[in-house]
């Protein structure tokens, strides 16, 4: 297995609901003229609460700078598994559950935190910059570590593995469920590759129906994430519908995904072990998961057909906590 | 491609086909313009050939890729691969046959869509169709499909049905179960099968190249690599791949995959294609974005394998098939060197990329040039004579019969020459003289500042005569009538007359000598005028009439005879009248001269001075005896320097081996080409610095090169003998030495300081007095030198005759131990294998074997190398 260190250099922001408006200028720049601009990695995920924004250095440029706009202190690296090589049966367990084991859980028990961003393409799990050192320490028995720079991978260099990192301090968390009505989201991923005018539509159509919607209780989500040329799209069935038919590209089987929304409260950055909670009861019971965390809450997607297990499996391992 | 960007693919095997593909496919068929006219429905692609439109086939939306099946039947199957990651076999014949019913229509669908971006048909097994797909975080994205596969239920998943109509599903035409998959959560740009093995594939992934192997699917081989697009086998050397990444193109050697071999010059702008040429070996053909032209590469000439460090050469060239931007290109599968081309708007034209022409003359007088496959051998036709006319054929002729290198009777040289060009015999007899006259100068030890004069020519001595020792005497000697004469006469004069040739040395102007000799050749014109212009008129009606009564004689010179001796010095006689007028109709120079000199005021003799037919030597020779220092001085600079100009041998008399006569030389070689004269000619002023001009440098060594391209390598070694007899600084100092194996002197010293013992030394083994150094031992520290690996006797020992030889033969060759510095008896011996031994008998060895004669040696000795096969030309001639 290879981990990728990405080179791109991530800071992850919060946009009130209200003020969106004051930010909307730089965010179609960076999701439909990204030839306009130098940003490479970019992601806009809507909840009730707010929007997440998760850009790089070059696309943060493109920001204005506001009160409305609340950005995470550290520096984000993204790290990316690949299956360098690897067996060919499909019956392997896929998304966060994958690494679930290999990565989440020994970053967890060095509590080192992790942001996640599942995309239709592959997983990313963001760590702090200044984590790096601690991180490559902890994977680099399970991994070939390597770190792309100017688009070539290159083995990375063993940087002060044992000096010079700020020890993460260790917090007691207390972990929320909260599974949503069964009725309210049905994500799906879909990788939308078109046009851009074709994306700029759908953009706000979407965006139309988050507000007519507003009433009807429904928890809003949705997600869009431009990568090095990918496109990513998480929304509702509905929100789908809106798309028209062979423009979005889902899975053969068609399969939905529902959503398990993690944190009463807004979780912080600091916290640790939270994505290892969740996920190392769901790949113990071998539920296939994706898993994408906001500013404020993290968010499980798990397969509509197993969500009784996945509550099941994360009401256990938390009474086990207790 | 997007409907804006078509693409275009010659059919594989009906090779009057192509398909132009953007948001259909539309096939063609291509026919030769017979007419000028066109037919109804069809296009122009060139001046000779024509397209049709045969079908269009608009069944496959969404097409992002497409392949040609490879095999003959049948005949358009294609593989069109769609945005949704779909791979769907679509046709475009007209004639559906069953085999190719069962395929047409079917459908391959990936587990989780996105866009499939390459398709690759497997050369070997053509069942397998390769395709690559976009990246996704759960599948797979190179998957290998089997199209003869069936669809079958028990392995398909039930959720398939959500998306697959029944009624595809029962009538077998989706396949959901590919054969093989590869790279999971990574993105295939490109793919191409390694024709090396069936079941390998290489891929252009998201950030490297990888080599599946099939067998083995767990393991890859891969390259961490910017440049993962349009991987491409060369096909005629199938370790050489090329791929590209924006403007660069990488070209690697997977038996070395680390990194490329060599990156060919970036483009400003992005690459669209790369693609071998099918029909010429390490063409490969570049198109970029908004580019009317396509780049060629031709690595033909690189080395193969391809060196480790050494950087190979690429010729680059561009052709630029049309007007507008080329969208896509396509090598004819067959056809040499053709493709044709499409541009955005679907303007199509068919195009031949037209062959570099090599050239190369050969030392004889024939020319090659190559094109293609085409060589073609050009030599003069017909008429012997031009080419024996050639400068080149007679030097190597000349070189063969050893001209120039009689350096004892100088003159021969122009008979070995052949004896046909007059400037040559000047040259010859000049040189001739200008020795004669310096090696007696400096054995009677005559006073020093003559000896280099004599190579001066005669104009420095006729400039150092001025104002010094003039005599003015009237002479009225030969004729009672020639009263008016005035004759000049000096030390230096008289030396300029031996130089021409006309007196000898010490002969005090007698020139009798000189005159039998000419008498002798048959030379009587010539001899005539020399008699007159020595004021006998006696002798030269003598010789006129001896000249008319020989053999092959002209009996008009009885005639002319008869005229001469009515000679009368009366101005206005009838008979001056006549002969001034008269005279140029002679044919003779020498005699036009004599009528003229006859004929002529004193002190202006044009008409004999300027009478161009009369030998330089012999003008020269009059002029110092009838014209004052003055006008000789006018005389010898203007005819020096029309000589000069002329690049006339002749003119060597008055230049000498000087600068002037290297500037003459110069004329005569930028005229002739004839570097060999040049050569011999000023070896001879070795004393003089005319040697050292980079001119004669120049010119010596390529008549050396000239000989060794005509293999004349014993004639080359001959000159170069020769050559620094004459000019002993030319003599090069010693570059190789054979070392011992102990100490590291040189052991030469033992070979040539050491006189020869006369004693078998292979016999009595190194046993001898230990004072005495041996000739098969180090002088330095006395250890044996090496053996020769054929008679296992120490180095340095006279070789027998053959190996192993009986003991008679052996004692036979003791005797002939002089014949140590006979080449048989030099050491050689391989750079490879470092094995060797006497020449001689090395040279036997392998006249049978190309192996070492080494046992257990393997190595190829005479065929690393190069010149050891080739036979010296005189030897073939002879």
């Amino acid at each position: 297995m290879e981990l990728h260190i990405l080179e791109h250099r991530l800071r992850v922001a919060s946009i009130a609901k209200e003020s969106i408006q004051l930010f909307t200028y730089g965010l179609i720049k960076l999701a439909f003229l990204s030839s306009k601009t130098r940003c490479k990695f970019f992601s806009l995920t809507e909840t009730p609460e707010d929007y997440t924004i998760i850009v790089d250095e070059e696309g943060f440029l493109e920001l204005p700078s506001s009160e409305h706009l609340s950005v995470a202190d550290a520096t984000w690296l993204a790290l990316n598994v690949v299956s360098g090589g690897g067996g060919f049966s499909s019956s392997q367990p896929i998304g966060v559950t994958k690494i679930a084991k290999s990565v989440i859980a020994p970053l967890a028990d060095q509590n080192i935190s992790v942001f996640m961003l599942s995309t239709y393409q592959t997983d990313f799990i963001l760590v702090r910059e200044r984590d790096l050192p601690f991180v490559m320490h902890t994977l680099a028995a399970e991994f070939t570590i390597l770190r792309v720079v100017n688009g070539e991978t290159v083995a990375a260099d063993d940087f002060g593995v044992t000096n010079g990192f700020v020890k993460p301090k260790l917090v007691n968390v207390r972990t929320f469920l909260v599974p949503l009505a069964v009725s309210a989201l049905k994500p799906l991923f879909c990788a939308l590759l078109a046009t851009v005018n074709v994306v700029l539509f759908c953009f706000f159509r979407v965006k139309d129906s988050v507000v007519g919607n507003e009433d009807s209780g429904h928890i809003r989500f949705f997600s869009f994430s431009l990568i090095e040329g990918y496109i990513s799209l998480v929304m509702d069935v509905q929100t789908q519908q809106r798309f028209p038919n062979n423009l979005l590209f889902t899975s053969a089987s068609g399969e939905l995904w529902k959503m398990v929304r993690i944190g009463g409260q807004p979780l912080g950055f600091d916290e640790c072990g939270i994505v290892a909670q969740i996920s190392e009861p769901l790949a113990a019971a071998d539920i296939p998961a994706y898993y994408i965390s906001t500013f404020k809450f993290d968010h499980a997607l798990v397969p509509e057909e197993n969500i009784n297990g996945v509550v099941n499996a994360l009401q256990v391992s938390q009474a086990e906590k207790h | 491609m997007s409907g804006s960007k078509p693409d275009i693919l010659w059919a594989p095997h009906h090779v009057d086909r192509f398909v132009v593909c953007d948001s259909e496919l539309s096939l063609y068929h291509i026919d030769s313009a017979v007419s000028s006219e066109l037919k109804a429905g069809s296009l122009r692609l060139s001046e000779e050939t024509t397209a049709t439109l045969l079908s269009i086939n608009s069944d496959t939306p969404y097409m992002k890729c497409v392949a040609w099946y490879p095999k003959y039947d049948p005949e358009c199957l294609l593989a069109v691969g769609q945005a949704n990651g779909r791979v769907v076999l679509t046709s475009l014949g007209q004639d559906h046959n069953s085999k190719c019913k069962d395929l047409i229509g079917k459908e391959f669908v990936p587990k989780h869509a996105r866009q499939c971006n390459t398709l690759a048909w497997n050369p070997l097994d053509s069942n397998w169709l390769a395709a690559g797909l976009d990246k996704h975080r759960a599948d797979f994205s190179v998957l290998i499909w089997d199209i003869s596969s069936k669809y079958a239920p028990e392995t398909a998943v039930a959720t398939e049905k959500v998306r697959l109509s029944a009624g595809d599903v029962e009538a077998g035409l989706v396949v959901t179960k590919p054969l093989y998959e590869l790279g999971q959560n990574d993105a295939c740009l490109s793919l191409c099968w390694l024709p090396r093995d069936q079941k390998l594939l290489l891929a252009g992934m998201h950030r490297n190249l990888a080599i599946f192997d099939l067998r083995n699917t767990s393991q890859k081989i891969f390259v961490n690599t910017k440049a993962v697009q349009g991987v491409t086998v060369d096909p005629y050397f199938h370790d050489r791949v090329a791929s590209f990444y924006e403007g660069q193109v990488a070209i690697w050697d997977l038996r070395k995959f680390e990194k490329p071999v060599l990156t060919l010059t970036e483009q400003p702008k992005p690459l669209t294609k790369v693609a071998w040429c099918p029909t010429r070996t390490g063409l490969l053909a570049t198109l970029t974005r908004d580019s009317n032209i396509i780049r060629l590469y031709d690595m033909q000439h690189t080395p193969t394998p391809i060196g480790d460090e050494t950087e190979p050469t690429i010729i680059e060239r561009s052709v630029q098939p049309c007007e507008n931007y080329i969208a896509s290109f396509a090598w004819h599968p067959t056809s040499q060197n053709r493709m044709v081309v499409v541009t955005p708007n679907r303007t199509m034209s068919d195009f031949t990329v037209f062959e570099r022409i090599s050239l190369a003359w050969s030392p004889v007088t024939s020319l090659m040039w190559a094109c293609g496959r085409h060589l073609y051998e050009c030599t003069e036709e017909g008429k012997a004579s031009s080419l024996e006319k050639d400068i080149a054929t007679k030097m190597r002729l000349r070189a063969l019969s050893r001209y120039g290198l009689d350096t004892e009777q100088v003159w021969r040289n122009h008979l070995l020459a052949g004896n046909e060009d007059p400037q040559l015999k000047s040259l010859w007899y000049t040189l001739h003289l200008l020795m004669k006259q310096y090696t007696e100068d400096m054995d009677q030890k005559l006073t020093g500042n003559k000896g280099p004069l004599v190579y001066t020519g005669i104009k420095s001595i006729v400039k150092s005569s001025l104002g010094t020792t003039e005599n003015l005497r009237h002479s009225r000697s030969g004729s009672d009538r020639q009263a008016d004469i005035i004759q000049y006469l000096s030390e230096e004069r008289s030396l300029a007359l031996q130089l021409c040739g006309w007196i000898k040395k010490g002969t005090d102007l007698d020139v009798e000598p000189f005159l039998n000799s000419l008498e002798q050749e048959g030379d009587w014109e010539r001899a005539a005028a020399v008699a007159l212009f020595n004021l006998d008129i006696r002798r030269a009606i003598q010789i006129l009439n001896k000249g008319a009564s020989s053999g092959k004689g002209d009996l008009n010179l009885n005639v002319v005879a008869m005229a001469l001796s009515g000679y009368t010095d009366e101005k206005n006689s009838l008979w001056r009248e006549m002969c001034s007028t008269l005279r140029l109709q002679l044919n003779n120079p020498y005699l036009c001269a004599m009528f003229a000199f006859l004929t002529s005021e004193s002190g202006s003799y044009d008409g004999v001075l300027y009478e161009n037919n009369v030998a330089v030597r012999d003008r020269v020779a009059f002029a110092c005896k009838f014209l004052n220092d003055a006008q000789l001085n006018r005389f010898i600079e203007k005819l020096t320097n029309e000589m000069k100009e002329a690049g006339n041998l002749e003119g060597i008399l008055l230049t000498g081996l000087t600068k002037d006569g290297v500037d003459l030389m110069e004329s005569y070689v930028d005229r002739t080409g004839d570097v060999q004269t040049a050569s011999y000619c000023m070896l001879q002023g070795s004393p003089s610095d005319v040697l050292k001009d980079e001119r004669v440098q120049y010119w010596i060594e390529n008549y050396r090169n000239l000989l060794d391209a005509w293999r004349f390598w014993h004639k080359r070694a001959e000159f170069d003998i020769h050559r620094s007899k004459l000019d002993p600084s030319s003599k090069p100092l010693a570059q190789v030495f054979v070392s011992c194996n102990f100490c590291g002197k040189s052991i030469s010293y033992s070979c040539s300081a050491i006189p020869h013992q006369g004693r078998g030394f292979s016999q009595y083994g190194v046993s001898g007095s230990p004072t005495k150094s041996k000739v098969t031992s180090c002088p330095g520290c006395r250890k044996p030198l090496p053996r020769c690996a054929l008679c296992l006797i120490n180095m340095g020992t006279p070789v027998s005759s053959c190996p192993g030889g009986s003991k008679s033969d052996e004692k036979v060759d003791l005797s002939k131990d002089k014949k140590l510095a006979q080449f048989n008896n030099w050491f050689t011996w391989c750079h490879n294998c470092r094995h060797g031994g006497h020449a001689g008998h090395m040279l036997s060895w392998f006249r049978d074997h190309t192996e070492c004669p080494v046992s257990a040696c393997s190595c190829k000795c005479m065929q690393l190398d190069t010149t050891g096969n080739l036979v010296p030309a005189e030897t073939v001639q002879a």
